[in-house]
């Protein structure tokens, strides 16, 4: 399979700000992608270069194969993380210029098509001011990919969205997936990474930190993960052999072993404290690694 | 091309489908010459009511001639001769004897006035007809018109011409001369200005037009006045523009379709398409108002076609300062003090106009209409007087217009590609340059 972006020892800075640091990266042609990152870690200057919004201080950026990519700009939709849309134009009107700067065919079917399955023709000839924010947001989703671009890059698509909005939006994505549109995105919603992306990249501090599809990620991290729920409470559980460290959700906790550690004799320890009602060993969840990479007492960590 | 034309389309109807845009096109040419037709309304709207005036006069020879005077204004000067509308005031003079106690006399008479009861009163000197010889003028040589507002009063300089007619009329007599005789010496015809007389295309000698002064500062200020209207309107809506395109991040989804200078050629090209069009309607209204007044001479049809080309260049030239300043900023208020230089720069030919339509052909008018970010409007002055300018000189400015309008949309070109997506503080001017030279 072809990749629709390659990225070599990619470098950007902005003045004394490493943006992005020697970053190499393939997405393959046809795959759903998933940016994780912490705010500020480089994700949206790195989607930015990709579609030539900026251009990297060294290294090399192919998308389609083709390095000098501005002439696949057209192909690519982008939506950006902050919504622009023109606040005194007509919704149809904004979308057919949008998709008009990117296609030469004519754009209105396709407009009309997204329009009735996002539940938005009777906006279509209203302001965009008057519009709410799910529904601008929608807009925005249309703008991107209403020229039918072989790759659309979604800088955080579906926050603050509600639940309904944001799966209308999930399945508009897959529906591009499988009509073989490359889908980049980023997102703060481990969740939504983890179901609907077929491979992860992380960045932080401008560096590829992870990289992969969900289980080669979590492979790396093993089944070092134990949720429980007793009848007692995280009193019960402190100081347990082999247990790293303990997170409290309330109704459950996660804990996590040491290297070495046996479950078996967690799981031992446990019962003889309180009574247990759910032992699970598991892999550590997208969150749980993202928080491991990225939290605060990760710090020394990642540095090394 | 054809994203910037889809650019600058999207631009053009932005401007030109909204309400704001006809409420402008209207009331422009309203508050552009706004002042001069408050004036003359308030002209037209003269004070008809009959005005007192008291004459105090030591000479005893001078009040009754003037009353006299005032009875024949009144019966013959005050009315509109063809629809005898009254549209001057009439003047009731009251004759005032002199008392003992002058400056008594006076407080009463101010009183008088204070009161409403007298619109002004004059005092004549006892020596006004006269005057000993030597020296500084005494209040016995002087004539006084006292009134809370004397200055501005009509009444006075009527006063005075009916006064020294009579002073005079009594020296004459005096010296034994005819005042008729006098009169007739004195009448000489005016100066009239006119035009140098030309040899037309058959041989025949053109005759010199006589100079008008509506053709000699009209027309250049009215050229003047739609160039600047024709740059407010297509040029200063940008930095709004702009604006809105940064702070609400559809920059960046344009961004993703086009190059910046696209974007940046795009909207000007939008923006010199509003101009244009407002310029059809005034130039339509204009010249239709002209020919209707029957004063199709002021037309100056050869001068308009360089009207079209130095807007296009100046709304290219402006247009491309204030979308680059305007991308370099984040909100309107940093923008208004960034903005300062370019509207001086704009302001400038207005400062000067007056001095360059009057002498075109003066080295001053001549080197300020080849600077470039002032050619459109002052040499288009300089064209459109009467007495024109060397056939050279425009294409020099035109020249010179483009060349600079060519570095202005290539410097704020670099520096809106990177200040549109900039967030944060905004830059100064040094940066800028930096931005503008280095890309």
């Amino acid at each position: 399979m072809t990749n629709a972006v390659e990225l070599e020892n990619v470098t950007k800075t902005f003045g004394q700000h490493t943006a992005v640091d020697d970053l190499s990266l393939q997405v393959p042609r046809g795959s759903v992608y998933g940016f994780i990152g912490p705010n500020g870690a480089g994700k949206t200057t790195t989607l930015r270069m990709i579609m030539t919004i900026f251009y990297p201080d060294s290294g090399v950026i192919r998308v389609f194969g083709d390095e000098r990519h501005e002439a696949c700009a057209d192909r690519i939709a982008y939506l950006p993380e902050e919504r622009g849309l023109y606040k005194k134009m007509k919704v149809r009107e904004l979308l057919i210029f949008y998709a008009g700067l990117k296609s030469s065919a004519d754009v209105r079917p396709e407009v009309d098509r997204w329009l009735e399955k996002l539940g938005l023709t009777d906006w279509a000839h209203k302001k965009v001011e008057a519009l709410s924010k799910g529904m601008s947001q929608k807009v925005q989703f249309i703008a991107a990919i209403a020229s039918k671009p072989d790759m659309v890059i979604l800088d955080e698509p579906f926050s603050g969205l509600d639940p309904v909005n944001a799966d209308v939006l999930k399945d508009a994505v897959l529906e591009l997936r499988q009509s073989g549109t490359t889908v980049i995105f980023s997102t703060h919603d481990m969740n939504t990474a983890e179901t609907m992306c077929d491979r992860i990249f992380m960045i932080f501090r401008g560096r590829k930190v992870l990289d992969g599809t969900l289980r080669d990620i979590q492979d790396q991290y093993g089944s070092d993960v134990i949720r429980l729920q007793t009848d007692g409470n995280t009193a019960a559980l402190q100081n347990l052999p082999g247990v790293e460290r303990i997170r409290d959700h309330g109704q459950s906790q996660e804990l996590r072993l040491a290297d070495g550690g046996d479950p078996q004799v967690v799981l031992a320890e446990v019962m003889a404290r309180t009574r247990v009602r759910r032992f699970e060993l598991a892999r550590p969840s997208l969150h749980d690694i993202f928080v491991r990479i990225a939290g605060p007492e990760a710090g020394e960590a990642s540095h090394a | 091309m054809r994203k910037i034309l889809l650019l600058a389309k999207r631009e053009y109807l932005s401007s030109v489908k909204t309400k704001a845009f006809f409420v402008m096109v209207a009331l422009m040419p309203v508050l552009m010459s706004g002042g001069i037709i408050t004036v003359a309304v308030m002209e037209s709207q003269v004070d008809t009511e009959a005005k007192r005036i008291g004459i105090l006069d030591r000479t005893g020879q001078i009040a009754e001639a003037v009353a006299e005077a005032a009875r024949i204004r009144n019966e013959n000067a005050i009315r509109d001769p063809e629809t005898g509308e009254q549209t001057n005031p009439a003047y009731e003079i009251e004759i005032i004897t002199p008392e003992e106690d002058a400056a008594a006399q006076r407080v009463a008479l101010s009183q008088r006035v204070r009161g409403q009861e007298l619109h002004a009163f004059v005092e004549i000197g006892a020596n006004v007809i006269r005057p000993p010889a030597g020296g500084p003028p005494t209040a016995a040589e002087r004539i006084t018109y006292h009134a809370p507002n004397a200055i501005f009063h009509d009444a006075r300089r009527w006063i005075r011409g009916a006064v020294q007619n009579q002073i005079r009329s009594i020296r004459f007599a005096a010296e034994g001369l005819d005042r008729g005789l006098i009169n007739r010496l004195f009448n000489c015809p005016d100066v009239e200005g006119a035009s140098l007389v030309s040899v037309d295309a058959t041989g025949g000698v053109k005759d010199a037009v006589k100079s008008h002064e509506g053709r000699a500062i009209g027309v250049p200020a009215g050229m003047m006045f739609l160039m600047f209207m024709m740059i407010m309107v297509g040029a200063a809506p940008l930095v709004n523009a702009v604006l809105e395109e940064k702070m609400q991040r559809i920059a960046e989804v344009l961004l993703g379709s086009v190059k910046p200078f696209e974007l940046m050629v795009g909207k000007l090209l939008g923006t010199v398409a509003v101009s244009l069009t407002v310029l059809a309607i005034y130039l339509a209204g204009g010249i239709g108002a002209l020919y209707y007044l029957e004063l199709e001479d002021f037309v100056p049809f050869e001068v308009l076609p360089w009207l079209i080309v130095y807007m296009i260049a100046a709304v290219f030239l402006f247009g491309s300062l204030l979308i680059g300043l305007g991308a370099a900023c984040n909100d309107l208020k940093e923008a208004q003090s960034m903005m300062m230089p370019v509207w001086v720069l704009m302001m400038v030919p207005m400062m000067v106009w007056m001095q360059v339509a009057k002498y075109p052909e003066g080295a001053f008018a001549t080197i300020m209409s080849l600077i470039p970010p002032f050619t459109p409007m002052l040499m288009l002055i300089r064209q459109s007087t009467p007495a024109g300018v060397p056939a050279w000189q425009p294409w020099l400015g035109l020249v010179g217009v483009a060349a600079f309008t060519v570095l202005c949309v290539w410097g704020a070109g670099r520096i809106f590609r990177v200040g549109i997506l900039m967030q944060g503080k905004p830059p100064s001017i040094g940066s800028l340059l930096k931005w503008a030279i280095r890309g």
